[in-house]
């Protein structure tokens, strides 16, 4: 084998597209050649550089996306229909209309999306699930006057907007409360939020609820309901998935206690795969408490608190 | 074949909305993925979905059981994603890059940072590390682009590759090669 053509078999080779036996030709040619060598560790450092540019889609972006999905089925597109011809947007700004005429245009900032997320959750609530008004008692209507124009003769034609308040009540068994507790949980008000993830979090066996409980560890910007959440997951701390959330919060998590909690959760049982999280956290993190924490919990896994 | 989402496409396809939702969920984590990481873009990412899954609501259809629905799918997804590519492409835009006070930054950058306290010396380095490599992607072809991302990160095989780009194992295994020597060449001493 040649220096050129081991070159072009490396990116396939790291990417376990060859047969056996050029794998077994390029090992033994990279064995015997220093540049070859090299060039294989080159690929191998380009892959670890691209793996830590790969982006995780904000946790609220697909509530969102699907928010704007399913609203913009109800609200008009049709299923099989070779004639459709209206954009995505147009038919998602259309079944808002219906409900929240004069929100606009949603390309907005995450938070505000979120927001219509809610609101599209609340709309569906009340179109689908009529059983949830059984027991609420109606509130006066807030009206908002989004246009005024005259029409002739003296009249003006005014567009407006009522909301109403209702109030709900319910167990948490019941699916529409639990539903509205969900939509709680993405709410702009923080006590909400925190009233909310406070009564999910004995109910993370639901996929629904442990997803809620997820975005909410990782993106709440409110430190109380990031530790409810926390809370809510202490019992799936055995679950890959969750202790791969509860890495990212002990790194990323600008609250100590949040990161001592979650250090507590990834060192009730043993699992190497968390040491180098551990040795990498204990370099960099900035709090003695959290930092003695992390180096204790290493030293009770007989490892290291230096990498090399 | 996967018995389950069999059975949700024929649901689905019968009109059963529940069953084309759950069909969705099934899928879309991996669509938003895959969309966040070519476009490096909420919005974008967001139209992709959109349009993506009602294309998908549209033609189920016409979805005959004749491949995988996973291939069927992302035949959609990557069609609306190298056409939004290749539009930047053309207007020479970088969208994934916004202008701040202290110069382009990768936007993506910028939303991270919202979560992470982070170390300003790791955050310059990564910064840097960030621009390089999004001049790296930027430099190759929609397609190479496509076929790189769907191997490194969403971890497709090139023969499934292939099948979603509608060309050869071949080929998908000629774009891989390109993209990772133009790659190595622009990360150059980074790497």
């Amino acid at each position: 084998m040649t220096c050129e053509s081991a070159s072009a078999l490396i990116p396939l080779y790291h990417y376990g597209e060859l047969t056996p036996e050029q794998e077994d030709t390029l090992e033994a040619h990279v064995h015997e050649c220093g540049s070859c060598s090299q060039a294989m560790d080159r690929q191998r450092a380009l892959a670890r550089a691209l793996d830590r540019r790969e982006v995780t889609a904000p946790p609220r972006l697909l509530d969102d996306c699907r928010g704007d999905l399913f609203a913009a089925i109800q609200g008009g597109a049709t299923a099989g229909s070779k004639a459709f011809s209206k954009g995505p947007w147009t038919l998602f700004l259309e079944a808002l209309g219906a409900t929240f005429a004069g929100l606009g245009r949603m390309r907005q900032p995450l938070a505000a999306a979120a927001l219509l997320a809610v609101g599209f959750f609340g709309a569906r609530l009340t179109a689908t699930k009529t059983a949830i008004t059984a027991g609420g008692v109606a509130q006066p209507a807030y009206t908002t006057v989004r246009s005024i124009s005259t029409v002739g003769s003296g009249k003006v034609e005014i567009s407006v907007d009522d909301t109403t308040r209702r109030i709900v009540s319910g167990g948490l068994d019941d699916p529409a409360i639990q539903q509205l507790v969900l939509a709680g949980s993405r709410e702009d008000n923080a006590a909400v939020r925190v009233e909310s993830v406070g009564l999910l979090k004995d109910r993370a066996a639901s996929g629904e609820v442990r997803d809620a409980l997820v975005n909410a560890l990782a993106a709440d910007p409110n430190p109380a309901v990031r530790m409810k959440a926390l809370e809510g997951l202490r019992p799936l701390a055995g679950d890959a998935q969750i202790r791969q959330v509860l890495a990212q919060a002990l790194i990323r998590d600008d609250n100590p206690v949040i990161r001592m909690q979650a250090v507590d959760l990834l060192v009730a049982q043993r699992d190497d795969s968390m040491v180098g999280v551990l040795q990498n956290l204990v370099q960099h993190e900035d709090n003695n408490y959290v930092r003695l924490k992390v180096a204790k919990a290493l030293k009770d896994m007989n490892a290291s608190v230096g990498t090399f | 074949m996967n018995p389950q989402v069999d059975s949700l496409i024929r649901a689905a396809q019968r009109g059963d909305q529940d069953a084309f939702e759950q069909l969705v969920r099934v899928y879309d984590q991996s669509v938003l993925r895959l969309a966040m990481n070519l476009l490096r873009s909420p919005e974008d990412a967001r139209d992709v979905y959109q349009e993506a899954f009602l294309r998908v609501y549209r033609n189920l259809h016409t979805f005959r059981f004749d491949c995988s629905f996973h291939t069927w799918l992302y035949r959609i997804v990557t069609n609306i994603c190298l056409d939004q590519l290749r539009k930047r492409k053309v207007r020479k835009e970088e969208a994934a890059v916004v202008e701040t006070s202290e110069g382009p930054v990768d936007r993506m950058d910028l939303f991270e940072e919202e979560n992470a306290a982070a170390d300003p010396e790791r955050t310059t380095w990564n910064r840097q590390l960030g621009q390089r490599i999004e001049s790296a992607l930027g430099d190759l072809t929609p397609r190479e682009r496509m076929v790189f991302e769907l191997r490194h990160y969403q971890g497709l095989r090139l023969r499934a590759i292939g099948d979603v780009l509608g060309t050869t194992e071949e080929a998908a295994k000629n774009c891989l090669f390109r993209a990772t020597q133009k790659m190595r060449g622009v990360l150059g001493d980074f790497i």
